[in-house]
C-alpha cells in the first residue's frame, strides 16, 4: 500500500533513471550527426598560395630583341645581356646538367643523372645523344664533347617562349630546325625568333609539357599522371590543373628559384631534398576529421587523392626489348596497334603494354631513391630494380606513397652480370635502330661509358618506380577507408604493419567464433536437455 | 525461508544494463572494423567505436565508485566453497530438478562460479580491454606515444577480448534463464525486486531491532555493574531526553527519586540473578524532573553463558494511569507479545508470548492468516483503524483492544504499533502487546 507521495516519488526515480540511460545516446547521436554535417560543408584549406597574373616586364619594348636573330644562340646571348647572372644559375640547375648529387653504398657522393644512369624505356642517353637531347635545354649536345660551361648553349625559350611556336627537332641535339624539315608525318618550320623572344614570359604548362609530358618518345609513355591532355584538362582528371578548377600552371607549385625548380622525380633522383609538398598549402592538417589527419604522419597525401592515373590517354606499363627486330615480309617497319590506338609492337623497340586508369600500387617512401649505377652486378632471377623507392613501416620518415611500377625486359651481359646500355640511335654501323644487332649496339653503347662488355648478351626483367604526384581527383572522389581498411585492400602487399580492417589472424578467428560457436551450441543443447527433462 | 527481497539497486541496475548495450555496441561496431562485415561504414563504425569506448570509461569509472562505496565489491570475492556442488548442478542436477546448491540472498547475490566469472570480467578481461582499446586509439605509428613496435599483438589482444566477451554474454544470457522461472533473473534485474532466500534468524533479528528501535516501547539495556548501555528512541523520550550520550553510561539511578530507587536496585539484583520480571509498574523521574509511570520488563542478558547484564522494556500507561493498579497485575502474569503483519495485514511473525496470549499451540496456525482472525466481529473496525492509519505513517501505543483467542474467548491487551519501512515504503506493521484482561475480567465478574 503506497502513499500518493511515495508513488509520486517512484515515478520521478523512474523518471531520472530514464532520463539517464537515454541521455548519453542522444548526445551521442547528435554528436555524431553533427560531424557528418560538418564535414559536408567542408572547404578545402588553404596557405601560402598566391598566383602572379601580370608580367612584370613587356618584352617586345626591348631594342635588343628587335634585331634580326638567325640563329638561337642570338637569342641567348640577347637574355643573357640583360639576366646577366641567369646564365650562370641556369648551367647550375639539373635541367642543364641532367645529373643531381648522389650518394653510392660506400659513401661517395658522384653526380647521377641521365647522362649515367640507366632506365627502361630507350635505356641510355650515351651515344644516343642526338635522339634525346632533342629535350635537353641547351643547344648541341651531341656526344661528350658537348661544352656544359658555354651559357651561350642555353635554350632560354624552350621553357619561356609564351607564343606555343618554338619546336627542337626530335633528333638534332636539341636545335630547333633551320629549314623546313619532316619527321615521321610531322613538319618543323624554323622558329621565328623575334616574335618568340618579344613574348616570353613564365613557364606555361605547355612549355614543361614539351618534354615532361611526352618523356619516352611519346604521349604519357613514362609518367602515367602527366600527359599532353594536361593542356586542356578539366578537374575530374587534375584537379589542379583543370581548366574548369583551380587552372594551376606546373610552377605554381613547382616554385622556382634562380632557376632552380623545385620538385624530384625518383626516376632519377635520390635525395630528399628540393621536393615540392602539398603540405605547403594545404598544411598538414588540412582535414576536419582527427583520425584522417593521424593519417598524414604515414600516408601521403597523394595515397588517398589520387585513386587513379592515366585518366585520359593510357601509359605505359611494359617494355619487351627481346621482341623488337621483327619486320614485315617485306621487309618494311612492323608496327602493331591495339584498338585504343596504342601502340603494342615496332619493330625497333619491341612491344608494349599499356593501360589507362591504372590503380596505382603502394609502397613505403622516405624521399630517399637508391638506382642502378651502371657497372653493379645484377640479379637477374628476379627483376632488377633500376631505381629503388627507399623506406619500411618502421622508419618515421616514411610514408605509403602511390606508385607506377613500370616493367621491362631489356638487354644485360650474362657473362659480367651487369645491365647493358645499347647504341640505339645513330646512322652508323653499330647503332641497333639501323642494324639491329643487339651486339654490335651493346659493344659501342659499353665502351661509349667506358663499361665492359663480355660479346654475350641476354634479356633481364627490369622494375622501375614513379611515384604518383598529379591527376589529383576533386574533393568527395578520394580512397575512402576501405579501400585500404578491408580484406580487399589496396595496401594488400604492405605487409610490415597491422592494419585495421585489412588484417587479422585466422587462427585467432576461428578460436573465437568457435568460441562462441561452442558456447551457442552448449546452451542449445542444455536448454533442450532441460526442456525434455 | 524465501521472500520477495529488494536486491539490485538503481545504479546497479542503470550500470548492468548500460554495460550490456556498450558491449553489444561495441561488439557490433568493433567487429566491422575487424573486417568481419561492411554494413554501416568504416568511418562510421571507427567513430562510434571510439565514442562508446568513452562512454564504457565513465561508466566504469561511476560502477568502481559505486562498489566500493556500497561495498558490493565484496559480493565478488571468490570463494572455492560450493563451487564443485555448482558444477555439477549445471551438469546434472538442474535436470533432475535438484535445488541450487547455494541459496541466493541480498548478501550472497552470487554463486561461486558467478564470482568467479564476474570478478575475472572485472579484474581481467575488462581491464585488458580498456587498456588495448586505448593503445589502440592512442597509438599513432612508430613511438607515439607509447613504444610498441605496430598494432598487431595489441589489435589480436582487443579482438580475442572481444571474442570472450561475447562468449561471455552467450551463456550468461542463457544462465539467466535458470533462476525459480525462465524470467525471474532478467525481470529482477528490470526491477530490482527478487524473490530470494531469507536467513530465518537474521530477518527475526532484524525485524526484533527494527521493533525496538521504531516502536512506542521504551528499551533499555544496562550492565552488571548497573550503567546504561543501551536505549532506544521512545526510551528517550519517556525520560525527556535529547540526548542519548547524557544517558548512556550513567548509573541507573537517575532513573528514579530516592523513595522508588530501592525497588529498582532490588529487581537489579534478582535480574542478575537470573529472574525474569514482566509487566512490573513503575515511577520514573524524568530528565527535567517530572515523574512519570511506565509497566517494566526485565530480563537477564546472557553472554556466553554468563550473565553480564539487564534489558527490558517499558511501555508508557501515564495517560492510562487509572488503569495502572489493574495492569500490575495483569502485565506480572504475561510477558509482551511481538506481531508482525505484512502490508495486506497477513500475519508473518508472532512470538511465544504472543501464542500464549492467543492461547495458539503452535506459529504455523496463525502465520499466513489476516489479522482479522483476532478479533471478534464488533472489534475488527477499531484495529482495521489501527492498521490503516500505521500504514499511513503513525505509530500508536497504549491502545486498549480486546483480542479473540483461538478458542473464542476474549482478553485485554494494551497494544503498540508502527509501521515497517523498506526504503521510504511501507511494508507492514509490527508491534507489542501487553496483557491486561484478568482484572478487567475478574471486575466484570
Amino acid at each position: 500500500m503506497l502513499t500518493v507521495k511515495q508513488s509520486q516519488k517512484n515515478f520521478i526515480k523512474l523518471l531520472i533513471l530514464f532520463i539517464a540511460i537515454i541521455t548519453p545516446w542522444v548526445i551521442g547521436y547528435f554528436y555524431v550527426k553533427n560531424i557528418k554535417d560538418s564535414q559536408k560543408a567542408d572547404k578545402v584549406k588553404l596557405v601560402n598560395y598566391k598566383k602572379d597574373t601580370i608580367p612584370k616586364v613587356n618584352h617586345s619594348k626591348f631594342e635588343i630583341l628587335q634585331q634580326k636573330f638567325e640563329t638561337p644562340q642570338q637569342v641567348t646571348e640577347a637574355c643573357l645581356s640583360c639576366h646577366n647572372r641567369t646564365g650562370h644559375d641556369v648551367m647550375k640547375s639539373s635541367h642543364w646538367n641532367w645529373t643531381k648529387d648522389y650518394r653510392t653504398d660506400s659513401g661517395d657522393t658522384i653526380q647521377l643523372g641521365k647522362k649515367n644512369i640507366i632506365n627502361n624505356f630507350c635505356i641510355g642517353i650515351s651515344s644516343n645523344e642526338p635522339r634525346c637531347t632533342s629535350c635537353h635545354i641547351g643547344y648541341g649536345w651531341k656526344d661528350h664533347s658537348f661544352d656544359f660551361t658555354d651559357s651561350r648553349n642555353i635554350d632560354c625559350i624552350v621553357c619561356h617562349d609564351r607564343t606555343g611556336t618554338y619546336k627542337k627537332f626530335p633528333t638534332g641535339a636539341g636545335y630547333p630546325v633551320k629549314e623546313v624539315k619532316k619527321f615521321g608525318n610531322k613538319t618543323f618550320y624554323p622558329p621565328d625568333y623575334n616574335k618568340i623572344a618579344q613574348n616570353v614570359g613564365t613557364p606555361a604548362r605547355q612549355n614543361c609539357g614539351t618534354c615532361h609530358f611526352v618523356g619516352g618518345g611519346g604521349n604519357n609513355v613514362k609518367h602515367g599522371d602527366i600527359a599532353n591532355e594536361m593542356n586542356q584538362v578539366t578537374k575530374e582528371v587534375d584537379v589542379h590543373m583543370g581548366l574548369d578548377g583551380a587552372n594551376m600552371e606546373c610552377v605554381d607549385c613547382h616554385k622556382t628559384e634562380r632557376h632552380n625548380i623545385t620538385g624530384n622525380l625518383y626516376s632519377i633522383a635520390s635525395a630528399d631534398t628540393n621536393r615540392v609538398s602539398c603540405e605547403r598549402c594545404h598544411t598538414g592538417q588540412p582535414h576536419k576529421n582527427t583520425i584522417i589527419n593521424q593519417h598524414t604522419k604515414k600516408v601521403a597525401c597523394q595515397t588517398c587523392h589520387i585513386p587513379e592515373y592515366a585518366k585520359v590517354s593510357a601509359t605505359k606499363m611494359y617494355w619487351n626489348w627481346s621482341t623488337a627486330g621483327k619486320f614485315n615480309d617485306d621487309g618494311s617497319v612492323l608496327i602493331k596497334k591495339d584498338s585504343a590506338g596504342n601502340m603494342i609492337y615496332h619493330s625497333l623497340k619491341g612491344s608494349f603494354v599499356w593501360k589507362n586508369n591504372v590503380k596505382p600500387e603502394y609502397m613505403w617512401f622516405n624521399g630517399k631513391a637508391k638506382h642502378y649505377v651502371l657497372g653493379d652486378k645484377v640479379d637477374t632471377t628476379k627483376p632488377v630494380q633500376l631505381n629503388t623507392l627507399l623506406g619500411n613501416y618502421h622508419d618515421k620518415n616514411s610514408k605509403i606513397v602511390p606508385v607506377k611500377v613500370h616493367s621491362g625486359r631489356q638487354i644485360y651481359d650474362p657473362v659480367n652480370n651487369t645491365m647493358i646500355l645499347p647504341h640505339l640511335f645513330g646512322k652508323d654501323s653499330t647503332s641497333y635502330w639501323k642494324n639491329f644487332d643487339w651486339n654490335k649496339a651493346a659493344e659501342t653503347g659499353m665502351k661509349s661509358v667506358n663499361q665492359p662488355y663480355s660479346g654475350k648478351y641476354a634479356f633481364a626483367p627490369t622494375e622501375m618506380y614513379w611515384p604518383i604526384n598529379h591527376m589529383v581527383a576533386p574533393m568527395g572522389k578520394s580512397l575512402q577507408c576501405t579501400d585500404c581498411h578491408s580484406r580487399n585492400s589496396r595496401l594488400a602487399k604492405l605487409t610490415d604493419f597491422y592494419l585495421p580492417g585489412r588484417d587479422y589472424s585466422s587462427f585467432l578467428d576461428w578460436l573465437g567464433f568457435g568460441l562462441m560457436f561452442f558456447a551457442f551450441v552448449g546452451v542449445v543443447i542444455h536448454a533442450v536437455l532441460r526442456i525434455l527433462k | 525461508m524465501k521472500k520477495r527481497t529488494y536486491i539490485y539497486r538503481g545504479f546497479e541496475r542503470f550500470w548492468h544494463w548500460s554495460q550490456a548495450l556498450l558491449i553489444f555496441f561495441l561488439a557490433l561496431t568493433g567487429f566491422e572494423i575487424h573486417g568481419t562485415f561492411s554494413v554501416f561504414g568504416f568511418e562510421n563504425v571507427v567513430r562510434w567505436h571510439d565514442i562508446a569506448a568513452w562512454a564504457f570509461l565513465v561508466l566504469i569509472v561511476f560502477a568502481i565508485f559505486w562498489h566500493f562505496v556500497t561495498g558490493e565489491w565484496k559480493q565478488y570475492i571468490p570463494t572455492t566453497k560450493f563451487i564443485k556442488a555448482q558444477i555439477s548442478y549445471y551438469i546434472t542436477g538442474i535436470f533432475k530438478g535438484a535445488p541450487h546448491p547455494t541459496h541466493k540472498t541480498i548478501y550472497n547475490k552470487f554463486n561461486p562460479l558467478q564470482r568467479i566469472i564476474y570478478l575475472g570480467l572485472k579484474l581481467l578481461v575488462i581491464p585488458v580491454q580498456v587498456l588495448t582499446g586505448f593503445i589502440y586509439m592512442f597509438y599513432i605509428y612508430p613511438n607515439n606515444p607509447v613504444n610498441v613496435s605496430g598494432l598487431s599483438v595489441i589489435a589480436l589482444i582487443h579482438t580475442f577480448g572481444a571474442f570472450t566477451l561475447l562468449a561471455f554474454v552467450i551463456a550468461h544470457v542463457y544462465l539467466t534463464t535458470t533462476g525459480d522461472t525462465p524470467l525471474s533473473s532478467i525481470k529482477a534485474m528490470l526491477t530490482g525486486w527478487e524473490v530470494v532466500d531469507v536467513d530465518e534468524k537474521e530477518e527475526r533479528t532484524k525485524h526484533l531491532q527494527h521493533a525496538v528501535d521504531e516502536s512506542a516501547a521504551g528499551y533499555y539495556r544496562i550492565d552488571k555493574e548497573g550503567n546504561i548501555i543501551d536505549v532506544n528512541e521512545a526510551w528517550l523520550k519517556m525520560f525527556k531526553c535529547k540526548d542519548r550520550s547524557k544517558v548512556i553510561g550513567k548509573h541507573y539511578s537517575f532513573t528514579r527519586d530516592k523513595k522508588n530507587l530501592k525497588e529498582l536496585d532490588d529487581l537489579v539484583k534478582r535480574v542478575l540473578n537470573g529472574e525474569v520480571i514482566t509487566g512490573l509498574p513503575a515511577t520514573r523521574q524524568c530528565m527535567d524532573g517530572s515523574k512519570g509511570k511506565h509497566l517494566l520488563s526485565a530480563n537477564p542478558v546472557i553472554e556466553e553463558g554468563e550473565i553480564t547484564g539487564m534489558e527490558g522494556f517499558i511501555l508508557d500507561i501515564s495517560e492510562t494511569e487509572e488503569l495502572t493498579e489493574h495492569m500490575y497485575y495483569a502485565v506480572r502474569n504475561s510477558g509482551a507479545g511481538y506481531y508482525r503483519l505484512n502490508e495486506e495485514g497477513i500475519i508473518t511473525d508472532v512470538n511465544e508470548a504472543w501464542l500464549e496470549l492467543y492461547k495458539y499451540d503452535n506459529k504455523e496456525e496463525v502465520i499466513g492468516k489476516h489479522y482479522t482472525i483476532t478479533r471478534r466481529p464488533t472489534e475488527v473496525g477499531q484495529l482495521e483503524d489501527t492498521f490503516k492509519k500505521v500504514m499511513n505513517g503513525e505509530t500508536l501505543s497504549g491502545k486498549l483492544a480486546i483480542r479473540r483467542c483461538k478458542d473464542g474467548s476474549v482478553g485485554k491487551h494494551i497494544l503498540s504499533a508502527d509501521p515497517i519501512f523498506i526504503g521510504n515504503k511501507i511494508v507492514g506493521m509490527e508491534g507489542f502487546i501487553l496483557d491486561i484482561s484478568e482484572i478487567d475480567i475478574d471486575k466484570e465478574e
